[in-house]
């Protein structure tokens, strides 16, 4: 197997896989989205609340925000011994506002440091006059099985690593696969009076170019043990902490197959 | 006021929305806004164009 980085950014990584099968890479990509856990704001005690908006909208909204997580610090709820919530298995954010205000993400004020909300400027209620909000919000680690709230990842996605072949002997250099191509990965070398496959990571296989040569000189394929696979976070871990707590989950799974077949003999 | 998140990906957009509703106002294109605050697919996209604010 063999990984090289495409590209980095601070919320999103782009990686080249190769040597590797699909079931292998989907797999990946799966427990990426909905089996590593995150932290999201599970349960909100309203003492008041005289906004426009429902108490249950009010939560909804606060539920969705993303909070940075440390996955070391906290362990999951009903991995805990306390009967209802503790500072080992829960962060509390409290929220005092009164109007006339829009009260946004950043006025939580959290417990503990390290989990706050990932943006400030998320919009939670708008308060008129001397309306007031009061509550306690209560988050709590939890997977994307069981709530969207709880998935690190906004997108996690593969593809093929695109193989495009220019048979010379039958191009005539009209150029229309480059003209035509809309994410310009092909172009025209004049000089050479020949096709160049100039950013084939940009190819989505969309074969436009296939179906304007009209010599059929051109084919685009999918490399089969190559991907190009993408991660985007919402922020509340980094991508490259969701892939490896992720080869992690995959890891223990593989490992309790491995003792149960040891057992068995 | 937007949604939190994005009802397709889950991106965040709200975080943005008050900005690209600043800029926008003041004439600038939403294309570049949105090219600018880094919101790259067209699920988040339509999010900031179809909304409007009512209260």
């Amino acid at each position: 197997m063999d990984i090289t980085t495409k590209n980095r950014d601070e919320d999103k990584i782009i990686l080249i896989i190769e040597g590797v099968d699909v079931p292998f890479v989907n797999a990946l990509r799966r427990i990426c989205m909905v089996e590593v856990p995150t932290m999201a704001i599970e349960e909100v005690d309203i003492y008041k609340n005289d906004s426009r908006i429902f108490d249950e909208v009010l939560a909804h909204r606060l539920g969705l925000v993303p909070l940075k997580t440390d996955l070391e610090s906290i362990i999951p709820r009903d991995e805990c011994d306390c009967e209802d919530h503790c500072p080992r298995c829960s962060v509390s954010l409290l929220l005092k506002e009164k109007g006339p205000k829009t009260v946004y993400s950043g006025d939580l004020t959290s417990q503990d440091p390290k989990v706050a909300p990932v943006h400030d400027t998320i919009p939670l209620l708008k308060l008129r006059g001397e309306e007031e909000v009061e509550l306690e919000a209560i988050a709590q680690l939890g997977t994307g099985l069981e709530h969207a709230k709880w998935q690190p990842t906004t997108s996690s996605a593969y593809k093929y690593y695109p193989l495009i072949t220019i048979d010379t002997e039958k191009c005539e250099a009209c150029a229309n696969c480059a003209t035509e191509c809309p994410r310009g990965v092909l172009e025209f070398d004049e000089k050479e009076n020949k096709i160049l496959v100039v950013d084939p990571e940009n190819c989505n296989m969309c074969k436009t170019c296939v179906k304007d040569c009209e010599m059929g000189a051109i084919t685009v394929e999918g490399q089969e043990d190559k991907f190009i696979f993408k991660i985007e976070t919402d922020g509340s871990l980094k991508p490259e902490e969701v892939i490896s707590t992720a080869c992690d989950i995959l890891a223990g799974k593989s490992q309790k197959i491995i003792e149960f077949t040891e057992g068995e003999s | 006021m937007i949604p939190v998140r994005c009802l397709s990906c889950g991106k965040v957009v709200s975080a943005y929305f008050e900005e690209y509703k600043k800029r926008t106002d003041e004439g600038e294109n939403p294309k570049e806004v949105l090219n600018d605050l880094g919101i790259d697919k067209y699920c988040c996209r339509r999010m900031f164009i179809a909304h409007v604010e009512v209260w």
